[in-house]
């Protein structure tokens, strides 16, 4: 019983930044129907600027990931400004292919640095348990269980109740008719990537303690897709709801089932769903499902 | 793209592949005809694979994310042959239907769904087949990997480079044969057509999801055949080699040569097999430091994918827009 609350808790743990990616995913591509293939990239990208910057630069540690999210934003903004805005209203591939590239840039670039390259590092909040009687978690899954929530409550709060959240919902709904409204709907685009890339950079930070920082942690977000697929690639608490059910199936997985199942669960849910429910499962038939 | 730019600058750009070639025959001057052969053989073969995302990706329009997943299964089959005993040159068909079966496979989705939610089955499909190869550890020896016997025909072996190259171009010369036929008849036609407009090829009578099905088979069993050469030629498999960034090389390959175009295939792996080599050599000239920063190759890799894409859409081999109205797609 206790066994199986901790592997629920870690389950869910990593179903949360599963949910995280594919929200950044679903973002991205709800406002300007671009694929991004690099959300794992600006994962990896976050988690390493913030270590840099605490222990090359010295930052106390809560202002070097700030620091680092605003970073990957600023360059999910510029290279939405240089380069991905050239992928609007062209076949999904284009995009595939140009973030995949961008993608690959940013892994060469971190693995240029020889002190990044060789090793897996650790961020120092990681090791910490929390035991509440004979119940031993640890710190690491709670922190990212509370940063998802919190992050969600703010997302949502952005998207109700401010005016740019409500022009990129505009936008995301309907480009034309937001651009006769008087949204800025470039600028919108830009904010849309930024953000996305904000996002993925947090999942990175979150996912430092868990698995440590190293250059392929953003294979992560090869589960995170599924999460958005299933989530019906338009919802933003879909991808999230379904980001954590893959990371607690997964988790019940690895518990009860034969090893290397584990790991495949979520494709094959993924493969399940297509052919069985190919509306997805968080879309509202109607088509109004909000942000 | 502005149709000013296509006009004024093919002719420039129309010699680049050339370049291209010329660099290949200058490097194989310096660095040994073995060296060079070795090269010409994987081309062909990863040319081969690319023939098949031509097919599924720029003919019949689909996202197709798990290519590598296919060329995997032709290697495992022909592994697995080979090693109970069957010839190799028996096995190669049985190769490329193991990657047919697949292509049919990795299309079901297809029959519900289209667009980015039928690309993302096809990548769960790759991830699940690499998982599997994995596991199937009885018969494959997991990700321990598989050793492979030299090619042969009744009693002859291809055992040198001279040999290799020759039979991979020869299985390329064949494959390009049955594409172009293929192209021109009607399965090419509904392919374009489906990709062009499901809606509008339905109303004239062709069934997309069986026409992505075909696709998908003809694509297959490509990737198989060149999955099953490619087995012999590094002599030793194991599933990560089939991994996702496989998948997306053969996709580069394919955009960077041309996706519309059969002879993309054969540029795209052109410069896929040439690039590394050349930043081999680049290597050598840099000095300290950037000599060993193992970034580099992944950073030129992605530099050419989005040069390719944001400069010339059409890939290497494709040309401008009027020529394309000329010649019609493929061929």
């Amino acid at each position: 019983m206790l066994s199986l609350l901790q592997v629920l808790l870690s389950g869910i743990a990593t179903g949360c930044i599963y949910g995280l990616v594919a929200l950044s995913f679903v973002l991205i591509y709800k406002a300007t129907e671009t694929v991004s293939f690099m959300q794992g990239d600006l994962l990896m990208l976050g988690a390493f600027a913030a270590l840099g910057l605490h222990l090359q630069a010295g930052l106390p540690l809560a202002a070097a990931a700030l620091l680092a999210v605003i970073a990957v934003g600023a360059l999910g903004a510029g290279l939405e400004r240089a380069v991905l805005h050239r992928a609007l209203g062209q076949p999904h591939l284009v995009a595939v292919l140009l973030t995949f590239g961008l993608g690959m840039m940013m892994r060469g670039g971190v693995a240029s640095v020889p002190a990044a390259a060789q090793e897996v590092h650790a961020l120092p909040f990681a090791a910490d348990t929390l035991a509440i009687g004979p119940l031993v978690l640890a710190a690491s899954h709670l922190w990212v269980i509370l940063a998802t929530v919190l992050l969600a409550a703010l997302l949502a709060a952005f998207f109700r109740h401010t005016r740019t959240g409500l022009a990129l919902r505009a936008c995301s709904e309907d480009a034309r008719v937001a651009a006769l409204m008087g949204v800025p709907v470039a600028r919108m685009h830009t904010l849309a990537w930024a953000l996305g890339a904000a996002l993925a950079a947090v999942a990175g930070l979150l996912l430092a303690p868990v698995t440590f920082v190293h250059l392929n942690m953003g294979f992560i977000a090869l589960k995170a897709f599924p999460a958005a697929v299933l989530g019906g690639l338009t919802s933003l608490p879909g991808a999230l709801v379904a980001g954590v059910l893959l990371g607690v199936a997964e988790a019940l997985a690895g518990l009860a089932l034969p090893e290397g199942v584990k790991d495949v669960v979520p494709y094959a849910l993924l493969m399940a769903a297509l052919l069985l429910f190919p509306q997805g499962l968080g879309v509202r038939r109607g088509g109004r499902g909000g942000v | 793209m502005s149709r000013v730019r296509g006009v004024a600058r093919p002719a420039a750009l129309r010699l680049l592949p050339w370049a291209l070639v010329l660099a290949l025959a200058m490097a194989m001057l310096a660095l040994g005809a073995d060296y060079a052969l070795g090269k010409a053989t994987l081309v062909a073969t990863y040319a081969i694979a690319g023939l098949g995302v031509v097919i599924v990706v720029g003919q019949a329009g689909q996202i197709g994310l798990g290519q590598a997943a296919l060329v995997a299964l032709g290697a495992y089959a022909q592994a697995l042959l080979v090693g109970a005993g069957v010839p190799p040159l028996a096995a190669l068909p049985l190769g490329a239907l193991a990657g047919a079966l697949g292509g049919a496979l990795a299309s079901l989705p297809a029959r519900r769904l289209g667009g980015l939610y039928f690309g993302m089955s096809t990548l769960a499909f790759a991830l699940i087949v690499e998982e599997a190869l994995v596991r199937a550890e009885p018969w494959t020896q997991g990700a321990a990997g598989m050793a492979v016997g030299a090619f042969a025909v009744l009693g002859w072996r291809a055992a040198s480079t001279l040999e290799q190259a020759a039979v991979s171009l020869a299985v390329l010369a064949l494959a390009l044969v049955a594409c172009h036929r293929l192209l021109r008849s009607r399965h090419g036609r509904a392919w374009r057509a489906v990709r062009d407009d499901e809606v509008a090829a339905a109303a004239c009578g062709v069934a997309p999801a069986a026409v992505k099905m075909q696709a998908f088979i003809v694509g297959g069993a490509l990737s198989g055949l060149a999955g099953a050469l490619y087995a012999h030629w590094i002599g030793f498999i194991s599933p990560e080699q089939f991994g996702l960034v496989f998948s997306f090389e053969l996709l580069m390959l394919a955009f960077i040569g041309g996706a519309r175009r059969l002879a993309g295939a054969a540029w795209g792996a052109l410069v896929i097999v040439v690039i590394p080599q050349l930043i081999a050599v680049l290597r050598d000239q840099l000095p300290g430091d950037w000599a060993r920063a193992a970034g580099l190759e992944l950073v030129l890799f992605g530099a050419v994918i989005v040069a390719v894409v944001l400069l010339r859409p059409a890939g290497l081999a494709g040309g401008s827009a009027r020529s394309d109205a000329a010649h019609g797609d493929g061929a």
